[in-house]
């Protein structure tokens, strides 16, 4: 693999720093639509079922309650420090759970659980491998060697020993949100966080047996500064997590409220934020990092840089995996299923969730069922965005279609790209170039169908690096 | 590509002719073959087609019709599967058999003079509709059509006692992959390429397999280079060794 250094090109990142989706699912949560209800995600369920070889299941569990604000965050949160909501929250989550273990035949095995929020551990480790055992009696596990369990930690709320409780309740990955350890800046974002507390809890995860680790930091923060951030850098480094991931902060308030707290003089300019990806990145090459796609780098013997070589990488909600494709099950408020080739989203306002599991319905808010275009360009979308490059005669021959009539009008949206550095054209088929790779989401939206049809891009969407 | 024709169940020009007109029958039809074989007039070909009536589309679920309704017509599937199945005393379902384009249903009513099974639209489903008496008197007048009448029962009677021979999951679950391959290149499909149009349970229930049997078998077919499936698409890899390990139970 080419070094991380020929990664960073700051006049294409300048060019291309225009909205766009990330790509966790193709098409993007846009395009779900109330149409799609409970009915529709029972039927696709069955239809699942119904398959030659079912595929495995991944849960995804959503907690939505964070202690307190970060005020660089976009997620959907409720900030409260009444840790009967959570109990509360148990509850109905437990009735969910209930409700959609149901719609799945028993021999279906689950590898790949989740914990996002919000703020997971919000929940004590008790309550949290409560869940945990409510999920094991309702479905069937894989093998530990197979079986994923990961949690997102905030390392302010949480000790080494619970570190350890949470491994005996069946976790083997975490991640971690740092962003940053300089006090300037974490005093803009409202999220003071020590470094000892921090080292820590990565030191219980890898005493405890964690199969990984992943620390998040974000680029582009209130009083951020090449110094600090070389600081954080350095830091971060030296406790070797696994993964990495490098954010770049996306400021929006008017669509993220949390945001309007963040003083707009107190960012950095987009000449200096990109001084501070390059130095992340430079840091990261040193420290013998690759690059897996969009914000997300790994260290040679992590399994996602192993997956990636071997052309085994996937992309989902959760972010990039080695779980070959499985039926994904979101669960707790605004969670996202993706269940054969559909879509559906719970409610995201934890009102509508509530009532829906109080009337002992599935709450299902809004979804899709895609068509055979959708999942022939997800598909295409999917290669693009975890190996950065397609051949079109396997995607031909895996969807019967001929691939450069198919696409012709992507890959000529395609030219002006090439002619940039970003993406080279072949005759059997397209590489992103090492400039182009920070870039994956411009080459992807060339595939976009919902964009082409909107005619440029949505404005929802954050920058592109 | 692999192999000539179209994936099973979309349609193509090669597969799914037009509605037809008065001489020129659906290249799905099951009679196509006893109408262009030979000795078919003008005028033989008129007083069948207008005995013809096209009916669909049927959405999954929807029957064409279910036990014990009164007999009058055979239908042949022009686009689709149809799945035929009994329920028994426990109100356990008995698939009976997986009806593909070109394919007849309703031939084992002509004894009782009412439909002694159900038959429902695993996909979206087009049938041609022959009423039965007016066949029948048809038949009486072209030696032709009511041979390939004929034809058609004693084929529908072997494929029902195909699987209730003493056969492993293995060599069960090869012979229906070879069956259904045969079937549809038959069609002018892909032999090689097309999608499972009924499910896991349905296969499970035909073959007299665990539902899970049925997934394992297809696991270990996949590890061994037989095939190669993702969600209800089939791709055979070796037709040999699929067809070797079919042997057992399709004995040709």
């Amino acid at each position: 693999m080419a070094s991380l250094s020929s990664l960073f090109d700051p006049e294409l990142l300048r060019r291309y720093d225009v909205p766009g989706p990330r790509y966790t699912s193709y098409p993007t949560a846009p395009q779900f639509t109330p149409g799609f209800g409970e009915a529709d995600l029972r039927a696709v369920a069955a239809a699942s079922n119904g398959d030659p070889i079912p595929r495995p299941i991944s849960l995804y569990l959503h907690v939505p309650f964070c202690t307190s604000p970060c005020f660089y965050c976009g997620c959907n949160r409720i900030i409260t420090r009444d840790k009967a909501r959570g109990t509360a929250y148990l509850t109905r989550l437990y009735r969910e759970i209930g409700m959609a273990s149901e719609l799945f035949d028993r021999d279906r095995d689950v590898e790949q659980v989740h914990f996002g929020g919000g703020t997971p551990n919000f929940l004590d480790p008790l309550q949290i491998a409560e869940v945990m055992d409510v999920l094991r009696r309702h479905f069937h596990f894989a093998p530990g060697a197979r079986m994923d369990c990961s949690i997102e930690l905030d390392p302010r709320f949480i000790t080494p020993a619970e570190v350890g409780e949470l491994a005996a309740a069946g976790f083997n990955r975490a991640s971690l949100g740092v962003q940053d350890f300089d006090p300037a800046v974490q005093e803009a974002v409202n999220r003071v966080q020590g470094v000892a507390q921090t080292l820590g809890i990565i030191d219980a995860c890898r005493a405890h047996g964690f199969r990984s680790v992943n620390v998040d930091l974000i680029y582009g923060l209130p009083k951020q500064t090449l110094e600090g951030f070389e600081r954080t850098l350095d830091i971060t480094l030296q406790a070797r997590p696994d993964r990495l991931a490098i954010y770049g902060y996306a400021h929006l308030p008017s669509i993220f409220r949390p945001q309007q707290r963040i003083r707009a003089e107190d960012l950095p300019s987009p000449e200096q934020k990109l001084d501070l990806l390059r130095l992340a990145i430079e840091k990261l090459g040193q420290a013998g990092y690759e690059y897996i796609g969009m914000d997300h780098f790994a260290l040679p013997t992590d399994e996602l840089a192993r997956a990636q070589r071997e052309g085994g990488l996937h992309r989902n909600f959760m972010g990039y995996t080695t779980h070959a494709e499985s039926d994904l099950v979101g669960l707790g408020v605004s969670a996202i299923s993706h269940i054969g080739a559909s879509f559906s989203q719970n409610p995201r306002d934890i009102g509508g969730w509530e009532q829906a599991i109080d009337e002992g319905r599935l709450p299902v808010w809004r979804g899709m069922r895609m068509d055979e275009d959708d999942v022939i360009r997800a598909d295409v979308i999917q290669q693009l965005m975890c190996h950065g490059r397609l051949d079109y005669d396997a995607l031909g021959r895996r969807h019967v279609i001929d691939f450069r009539r198919y696409f012709a009008d992507a890959l000529a949206r395609l030219e002006p790209l090439q002619a940039d550095g970003l993406v080279e054209l072949g005759e059997a088929g397209l590489q992103a170039t090492s400039r182009g790779r920070l870039l994956l989401r411009i080459i992807a939206m060339c595939f976009d169908r919902y964009l082409t049809a909107a005619g440029g891009s949505a404005p929802l969407y954050s920058r592109t690096v | 590509m692999s192999g000539p024709g179209v994936v099973f169940p979309r349609s193509g020009p090669a597969v799914m002719a037009d509605d037809g007109d008065a001489l020129t029958f659906c290249s799905t039809c099951a009679f196509s073959q006893a109408c262009m074989s030979e000795g078919m007039d003008k005028a033989a070909l008129m007083d069948l087609h207008v005995l013809v009536e096209h009916v669909g589309p049927l959405h999954p679920g929807e029957h064409v019709f279910r036990e014990g309704d009164p007999f009058g017509a055979i239908a042949a599937v022009r686009a689709g599967t149809v799945k035929t199945y009994q329920v028994d005393r426990n109100g356990h379902e008995q698939v009976l058999g997986f009806h593909l384009p070109g394919e007849v249903i309703g031939l084992n009513a002509i004894h009782d003079d009412r439909y002694p099974c159900n038959a429902v639209a695993l996909d979206t489903v087009m049938l041609c509709r022959f009423s039965f008496p007016k066949i029948a008197l048809l038949a009486q007048r072209l030696p032709n059509l009511q041979q390939h009448l004929f034809r058609l029962m004693s084929r529908d009677i072997g494929v029902a006692s195909l699987f209730a021979r003493d056969n492993t999951a293995d060599e069960r679950m090869a012979a229906f992959l070879i069956g259904l391959s045969r079937r549809l290149a038959a069609r002018g499909f892909s032999p090689r390429r097309f999608q499972l149009t009924m499910s896991r349970t349905d296969i499970a229930n035909y073959l007299r397999l665990a539902p899970e049997t049925v997934s394992r078998v297809l696991r270990r077919f996949e590890q061994d280079g037989l095939v190669h499936i993702k969600l209800r698409d089939v791709e055979v890899l070796d037709m040999q060794r699929l067809e070797a390990l079919a042997l057992a139970v399709l004995r040709d």
